[in-house]
């Protein structure tokens, strides 16, 4: 968490920094629980990472512009109140519009209330930088988990179904094909040897490039 | 007075979000509640049409009635009928629930208009096992329920599934699960033909 009030980052290096150089979940290794929870499959792993721009930018934005008026020591509950009030909206608009995402998704959306990529960046950016900035940097960092989520959803979903978004991809041996879906990545083993996996390819690649 | 003075200075920003918050709620849920009812209703009403296909709409047929689990836990379920084009009595269907390998599974168990043949069931929710509990999803182990007599059921591990009698062949690698729904089906099905039969609603 680099960015604080002595060094401002422009919009365009706080989204940029999201996405790579501090993706929430290859790099700060926060939001753990959803990025296991819910990326068997490229559609649930998609709309929670919608999900969490949308509340990542409603708080940036809130927290911004209220950051001058809150007293320090009530600063937690204040930020915590503003994410809980747009993880409920989002939960209920899930429910009204994508139900079946709703259902599959179940306590992992109003979970979200408790993900600290969003805790983090009202602390660690909103707190202390302007609205435009602050928009930035939650649509950097809600689109770096994102993306975490779908790269790990298509690996998912494609090994252990041989489908991407419900599409046949591969030739599944139980229709005539040649691929034999492995259960297992749909299951939690999957998620955390992928995970485990990606991590050392992206350490790799960091410290080839130090 | 000076406490409530500094009271409200410390707090008056948190008080004045909660309002705006809350309001912001209330509204989203005004908006979008009637189409989450009625996403409810939709999709019990499409399990239920799979289940018996002449009925064009439901209506609750006996509200309410009180089932006590082998645990001796009481819950309650609605009894729906199904209306063919004419009017007339098409079949029954019912939510029932239990619990499974993983968690509570919730099936809509579908019964001839007579109340002899099971016309089958449709999984409402289950969280089991991916690749293996799953599989009450699929239509092998379903089909084992169509048009099979419509009181207690058997689990079997091994046998002919194609044939349509009380004993239901266990899924491999799933007898948990498989077990489970077999038990959802025993714990409701006598209680809801009584309260039908009492009703008078069997022809």
């Amino acid at each position: 968490m680099t960015n604080n009030s002595t060094n401002t980052p422009t919009a365009g290096q706080s989204f940029l920094v999201g996405l790579w150089k501090e993706n929430p979940n290859i790099r700060l290794l926060l939001g753990m629980c959803p990025t296991l929870a819910v990326t068997a499959a490229v559609k649930p792993a998609l709309t929670m990472g919608l999900c969490v721009i949308f509340v990542l930018v409603c708080s940036n934005a809130v927290v911004s512009l209220m950051r001058n008026l809150i007293k320090p020591h009530l600063r937690i509950l204040m930020f915590t109140l503003t994410i809980a009030a747009f993880v409920t909206v989002a939960d209920l608009f899930l429910k009204a519009f994508q139900p079946e995402m709703s259902e599959k998704l179940g306590p992992y959306i109003p979970l979200i209330i408790v993900n600290c990529i969003i805790i983090c960046r009202a602390e660690a950016c909103a707190s202390k930088n302007g609205l435009v900035v602050s928009i930035f940097d939650a649509l950097g960092m809600g689109s770096g988990f994102t993306l975490t989520l779908c790269t790990l959803g298509i690996i998912r979903e494609l090994l252990s179904s041989g489908t991407l978004l419900g599409t046949e991809v591969f030739a599944v041996a139980g229709r005539g094909g040649w691929f034999v879906p492995w259960a297992a990545m749909s299951m939690p083993v999957g998620a955390f040897v992928t995970l485990g996996l990606m991590l050392g390819l992206v350490n790799q690649i960091t410290k080839a490039k130090a | 007075m000076l406490k409530i003075k500094h009271f409200i200075q410390q707090s008056w920003l948190l008080i004045v979000s909660s309002f705006f918050f809350g309001l912001l709620i209330a509204v989203a849920n005004a908006a979008w509640s009637p189409k989450i009812e009625q996403n409810k209703k939709d999709k019990l009403d499409n399990l239920m049409r799979g289940l018996i296909s002449e009925a064009k709409s439901f209506e609750v047929a006996v509200e309410n009635v009180k089932i006590k689990d082998e645990k001796g836990k009481m819950s309650a379920t609605n009894v729906y009928k199904g209306l063919d084009s004419t009017g007339n009595c098409a079949g029954f269907a019912f939510i029932a629930s239990g619990s499974g390998f993983a968690d509570k599974i919730e099936l809509v168990i579908g019964v001839d208009s007579k109340f002899e043949k099971f016309s089958g069931f449709k999984v409402l929710s289950s969280n089991e096992t991916p690749g293996f509990g799953s599989k009450i999803y699929e239509n092998y182990f379903g089909s084992q329920f169509i048009g099979a007599p419509a009181g207690k059921l058997e689990l079997i591990k091994s046998g002919k599934a194609e044939e349509l009698d009380s004993q239901i062949v266990a899924i491999s690698g799933a007898t948990v699960s498989s077990d489970a729904v077999v038990k959802i089906f025993n714990t409701y099905i006598n209680k809801v033909k009584e309260q039908v039969q009492t009703k008078g609603l069997i022809q």
